[in-house]
């Protein structure tokens, strides 16, 4: 009655995480690192998506929501990486037609190359909540990426000395454009989300968290104009 | 195309403020559409499930009201579940569309209580006509459109035994049933007999976190309930005929609970 094989590549699923955490790690020194770094990233992920496409192979054979929770969180992992590989400048050439800065569901879609969404033929497929609990794990680590890529403590830089420390970080550390890009994207998305009439679920749970990274960037984003570090260009908004 | 950007990660063409705002919300509008959709299905099913989960507990209760077993249901009783069961007929009626194809198991969890304190009833009701065990197929055949899992049927039946348990008691305290009767061909022959093979079934204990979760709370309380009717039996066999009529053995016991 229970296909035992079904259970076998779970396993093999929840063993490949490891690998996708790891990616993760990779992806976020991503920030101020180059091409070459993102090009294994996607090489990596690409790997990935041969073995989502052995687990829709088995998983097809069996009702879809009966299993779905086994592989769920993989899954978000695994999209919530290739959504930062692509807001990175990765695997661009999979984007859509769609004006949207990341990765829709569409494309992730056509990407790993399965259906998405569906609503009447029960089959493999990346749910509309697995797909928005990837974006909100995207936000949170490009929120991560800003926090990493900020000065220790600048809110104790007064000097001119240390403005001048600052500015040499600006080079060494990365660009201060980078926080007001990944603020503006998140207020993006959270603007999204609270269109969303969310039930007390997870989705809601994690939803929730958005507003206090768009808060977390904000502030950022506030240290840095406010001694002048971001191009008045971009403050002008 | 999408806002492009250096690999340093500078926005090429200008980050947006205002102007991109438009395909991310036009994005959600239908993701919030989908969810919508969802909840409100899912919240159909849990009403649906409550109302058959409900009328089934009446139809339980005035099936404890009957006296014999294998024989037709009193006219009266039968009448009033009857009833009942039509409106549960409609119930689940309403809700099979809600249920079909992809969402038969996606929503599983929220009709599984309403199935579970139907085939309850209708197993009781069965049991009492017949003295037999309602099967898998019987249940499904009865519910066209509508996912009957085995972990269902099983856990209905489970919830059987608590019935029978109480039906039982009442019999042999009644004194229309002597423990004797009773335990050679009777309620508490069955009993044993469906505790055994129950305690029997093995799950692997890998799968037990997702499937047959409620297998060992259900079976012990089961095994207390086929317990109860041993001690029950023994009471009245040994000590009855001290007791004053109208007396009925105490089941006032902690294990009374059931787990849904």
């Amino acid at each position: 009655m229970i296909d035992q094989r079904i259970f076998e590549d779970l396993q093999t699923k929840i063993d490949e995480e490891t690998t996708v955490r790891d990616l993760h790690e990779i992806v976020q020194t991503l920030a101020r690192k180059v091409k070459p770094v993102l090009d294994d990233a996607a090489v990596e992920i690409i790997a990935q998506k041969q073995e989502v496409l052995r687990l829709k192979a088995v998983a097809d054979q069996h009702p879809f929501y009966k299993y779905n929770g086994l592989w769920t969180r993989e899954l978000q992992n695994l999209v919530a990486s290739i959504e930062l590989c692509a807001w990175l400048g990765g695997l661009q050439e999979y984007k859509g037609p769609s004006s949207a800065s990341f990765m829709t569901i569409e494309d992730v879609g056509k990407f790993l190359e399965i259906p998405v969404n569906l609503k009447e033929q029960d089959a493999f497929h990346l749910t509309i909540e697995e797909y928005l609990l990837a974006l909100i794990a995207l936000v949170e680590e490009l929120v991560s990426i800003v926090l990493s890529d900020r000065p220790r403590s600048p809110v104790k830089i007064t000097d001119d000395v240390e403005q001048s420390r600052l500015a040499v970080n600006s080079v060494t550390l990365g660009d201060y454009e980078r926080p007001l890009q990944i603020g503006n994207f998140i207020k993006d998305l959270f603007a999204g989300f609270q269109l969303l009439n969310l039930k007390n679920d997870i989705l809601r749970k994690r939803s929730d968290g958005i507003k206090y990274n768009v808060k977390k960037v904000e502030d950022v984003v506030y240290d840095l104009s406010l001694r002048g570090l971001i191009p008045k260009s971009e403050t002008a908004a | 195309m999408g806002t492009k950007r250096s690999w340093e990660g500078q926005a090429v063409v200008n980050m947006t403020s205002n102007g991109s705002a438009g395909p991310t919300i036009s994005i959600f509008e239908n993701f919030r559409d989908g969810l919508d959709e969802h909840h409100d299905r899912r919240e159909r099913i849990i009403k649906a499930s409550r109302d058959i989960t409900a009328l089934s507990k009446k139809i339980i209760f005035a099936l404890q009201r009957v006296r014999t077993t294998n024989q037709p249901i009193p006219p009266k009783i039968a009448q009033e579940n009857d009833t009942r069961l039509e409106q549960i007929q409609k119930l689940f009626a309403s809700v099979t569309p809600d249920l079909t194809s992809i969402n038969a198991w996606r929503y599983q969890r929220q009709i599984s209580g309403g199935i579970q304190e139907y085939i309850e009833a209708i197993s009781f009701d069965h049991y009492l006509r017949t003295e037999t065990l309602i099967t898998h197929a019987e249940v499904a055949a009865r519910l066209p459109g509508i996912l009957v899992t085995e972990e269902d049927y099983l856990m209905g039946l489970f919830d059987l035994t608590g019935e029978m348990m109480r039906f039982a008691v009442t019999a042999l305290s009644s004194g229309n049933t002597t423990p004797t009767d009773a335990a050679k061909a009777g309620i508490l022959l069955d009993l044993r007999a469906v505790r055994a093979r129950c305690e029997a079934l093995s799950v692997p204990g890998r799968h037990r976190s997702f499937m047959y979760k409620d297998l060992f709370k259900k079976t012990e309380v089961m095994q207390n309930s086929v317990e109860k009717v041993e001690r029950a039996a023994y009471g009245i066999l040994v000590r009855g005929s001290e007791r004053p009529s109208g007396w009925t053995p105490d089941l006032s016991g902690p294990m009374e609970v059931e787990t849904r």
